[in-house]
C-alpha cells in the first residue's frame, strides 16, 4: 500500500516536472531517447547548395531567420529551402502578411506549388496564429514569415520580435521556422543568417544581378528580376581555388 | 419460416441498455416506429440456432438488462411479430407460424394497424372493426377510398409489404474523466493531463475501428462555471496526437481558465476509420491532410482570401499579375 502511494506521488511529482518543463519549452520538447534519435535523422532539410553547410542549418524544430536590406537574395534563399522541404513531399505553409510573394519566382526556384500554402495573414495576431498552428500541426515541414519590407513604423504587420511567442512552439513541432526580415531582432534570440550585398553586377550599363554573402561564408549570386540563382560555393573554398 | 423476432418493451424500461444487448447477440437490430425493437433472423439459423431458441434467449438477456416487462414475438414478417410482441405475456415468446399470420391478426381491433384514428372511426361507421373484417375490403376500393397510407396498412396485415429492418447501433460512449486534488491552474498543465486521457479514447477508438469526428471536453472549475468546449476532428482521427492538438487550439482561445478540478473528454461523434492514401515515393504525403485540416482551421479564423494557393498559368505573360493565379485552398 505504501510502495504503491509512494510509487503514484513519484509518477505525479515527475508529471508535473514535466509539465513545467514542456510549458515553458514547449511540448514534446522532452522525449524518449529512442524517439529523439529517429527525429534526429529527419529533421534536417537539405537544400543541396552551401546553405547546408552553414551552422546551425535548417532542420525541423528549429528556427531560423535570413536577415539582410532589399534585394540581396533572402526570399530566392528561402524558395531553396521551401524547395528542400518540399523533397520528400512535405508541405509548406508561407506566411506573406505584405502579400509580396511571386508564384512564378517561388516555381523557378524549384518550389512545388501544389504543395504550398500561403496565408496573407495582415495583423501582427494573423501572423502568430497561422504559423503557430502551421507549426503545432503534423502537416508541414517549413513554416516561413516573411515580414516584408518595414516601410511603416506604426503598422500592424508583424516585426520579427513580434514573432518570439512562436519560439516555444517551434522547439516542440515537427516543422521548421524561417523568417525573413529586413531587420535584425532587437529582443528576439534567433539564429540568423546575415544575407549582405557584395557587388552589383552589370551588363550593357544596366544592372543584370548581384552577389551575397550569406552567414558571411556561403557566396549565392542573383540575377536581377529574379530569373535565377547560382550557388558560388563557400567563400573560403573559393579564396583557396582562385589563390 | 419465422424470420423475425420482435421484442416489445415497456415505456420506461432501458432501452440503450437493451438495445446493446440484443446489437450483442444478433446482426440485425433495429427500432420499429412504434418503439419495439425487431430483429432480422434471415439466414443465422446454423449459427445461432432455431428462431424460437434465439427469441426465448434474447428475451431471457434483455429481461437480465433490467427489461422485466419485455416479450417477444416472432412471425414471418416484422409487423406480424411486433403485433405477437405486444401481445404475448411478458417474459415469454409467441410465436406465429407461416400460414397462421390471417388466423392470429383477423380477430384483432383495427388500431393495431397503423391508421389514423379517424379512418378507424370511419371504418367503425361502415361496420368495419376487426382487421378481418378490414382485409375483406376489396384492395382496390381501399386504396381509392383512403388513400396510399391506408393501403400500406393493408399490405402489411396481408404481408405483401414486408417493413425492412434498419440497423440502429447502439451509441457507445467513449469518454474519459480526471479528477485532480490540487486544482491545475495553467493551460500546458492541463493540456498535459488531458494526453492520457486523450490516449485512452485513442486506444479505444482503435479498438472498434472508428475515427473521432467531435469531441467534447467538460472542465470543472473552482468558483466558476463548467467551462464546456466542442470541437471537430478534421479529418475524423483515431490518433491522440489529433485530438490532443484540437484541444489545445480551443483552449487557447479561452482567456480564463480558471482552476480545473476535473475534466471529461468524450467523443461525441465517430466515422469509421479510413485509410490514408500515402504516396509510394512521397513519406510526409501522408500529411498531407493535416495541412489541409489546418488551412480550414486558419479559413475559419481569418475570413475568405487569405489562404491561398497560387498556380501558374502563363510563364511567359507579359504582365507579371497575369503569370499566376490565386485560389482558396478550402472554400
Amino acid at each position: 500500500m505504501g510502495a504503491a502511494a509512494a510509487g503514484t506521488a513519484g509518477t505525479t511529482a515527475l508529471a508535473d516536472a514535466i509539465a513545467r518543463v514542456e510549458g515553458r519549452f514547449g511540448t514534446h520538447v522532452l522525449a524518449h531517447g529512442a524517439a529523439t534519435e529517429r527525429r534526429a535523422t529527419e529533421r534536417h532539410i537539405q537544400t543541396d547548395s552551401s546553405l547546408d553547410a552553414l551552422a546551425p542549418g535548417l532542420s525541423s524544430g528549429a528556427p531560423i531567420a535570413f536577415i539582410g536590406t532589399g534585394s540581396t537574395g533572402k526570399v530566392a534563399l528561402a524558395h531553396r529551402a521551401a524547395a528542400g522541404a518540399q523533397r520528400d513531399g512535405g508541405t509548406v505553409l508561407w506566411v506573406d502578411p505584405t502579400a509580396t510573394f511571386d508564384p512564378l519566382l517561388a516555381a523557378r526556384s524549384g518550389v512545388d506549388l501544389s504543395r504550398l500554402i500561403v496565408v496573407r495573414a495582415k495583423t501582427r495576431d494573423a501572423v502568430l496564429l497561422a504559423a503557430g498552428a502551421a507549426l503545432r500541426s503534423d502537416g508541414f515541414r517549413l513554416a516561413v514569415v516573411d515580414t516584408g519590407p518595414q516601410l511603416a513604423p506604426g503598422s500592424t504587420i508583424a516585426r520579427i520580435d513580434d514573432l518570439a511567442p512562436l519560439l516555444p512552439i517551434v522547439r516542440s513541432s515537427p516543422a521548421a521556422l524561417l523568417v525573413i526580415s529586413d531587420t535584425r531582432p532587437m529582443r528576439l534570440a534567433i539564429p540568423t543568417f546575415t544575407v549582405a550585398r557584395l557587388a552589383w553586377r552589370a551588363r550593357f550599363g544596366r544592372t543584370a544581378g548581384w552577389t551575397s554573402l550569406v552567414a558571411a561564408r556561403a557566396l549565392f549570386h542573383f540575377a536581377a528580376l529574379g530569373t535565377e540563382s547560382h550557388d558560388l560555393g563557400m567563400q573560403s573554398a573559393l579564396l583557396e581555388r582562385t589563390g | 419460416m419465422k424470420s423475425y423476432l420482435a421484442i416489445a418493451v415497456p415505456e420506461r424500461a432501458p432501452r440503450a441498455r437493451i438495445l446493446a444487448t440484443l446489437a450483442a447477440m444478433l446482426p440485425r437490430v433495429g427500432v420499429a416506429d412504434d418503439g419495439a425493437f425487431v430483429c432480422d433472423l434471415r439466414g443465422t439459423e446454423r449459427l445461432l440456432g432455431t428462431p424460437i431458441r434465439v427469441a426465448r434467449n434474447a428475451v431471457s438477456a434483455c429481461g437480465a438488462s433490467g427489461g422485466a416487462l419485455i416479450s417477444g414475438g416472432l412471425g414471418t414478417t416484422p409487423f406480424v411479430a411486433r403485433v405477437a410482441a405486444s401481445r404475448s405475456v411478458t417474459g415469454t415468446v409467441r410465436e406465429i407460424a407461416a400460414g397462421d399470420e390471417r388466423a392470429f391478426l383477423d380477430p384483432l381491433p383495427l388500431d393495431v394497424l397503423p391508421l389514423d384514428p379517424k379512418v378507424i372511426e370511419e371504418l367503425s361507421l361502415l361496420g368495419v372493426r376487426r382487421i378481418g373484417e378490414f382485409l375483406a375490403l376489396p384492395r382496390g376500393s381501399v386504396s381509392d377510398r383512403f388513400g396510399h397510407a391506408v393501403a400500406i396498412a393493408y399490405a402489411l396485415a396481408t404481408g405483401e409489404r414486408v417493413e425492412d429492418v434498419a440497423i440502429t447501433t447502439p451509441r457507445r460512449r467513449i469518454r474519459a474523466k480526471r479528477t485532480w486534488d490540487d486544482p491545475v491552474d495553467s493551460r500546458e498543465r492541463l493540456i498535459f493531463a488531458l494526453r492520457a486521457a486523450a490516449d485512452e479514447l485513442a486506444e479505444a477508438l482503435r479498438h472498434d475501428g472508428l475515427a473521432a469526428l467531435r469531441i467534447q471536453l467538460v472542465l470543472e472549475r473552482e468558483e466558476l462555471l463548467p467551462l464546456r468546449l466542442e470541437r471537430s476532428l478534421l479529418p475524423p482521427s483515431a490518433e491522440s496526437a489529433a485530438i490532443v492538438r484540437s484541444l489545445r487550439w480551443g483552449l487557447e482561445e479561452i482567456t480564463t481558465l480558471g482552476l480545473v478540478t476535473s475534466a471529461t473528454l468524450e467523443i461525441t461523434a465517430v466515422e469509421p476509420a479510413r485509410g490514408r492514401q500515402i504516396g509510394l515515393f512521397a513519406p510526409d504525403g501522408a500529411h498531407a491532410e493535416e495541412a489541409i485540416a489546418v488551412a480550414q482551421f486558419l479559413r475559419t479564423k481569418l475570413g475568405p482570401a487569405t489562404v491561398l494557393q497560387p498556380r501558374v498559368v502563363d510563364a511567359e505573360a507579359r504582365l507579371p499579375e497575369r503569370a499566376a493565379e490565386w485560389e482558396e485552398v478550402v472554400r
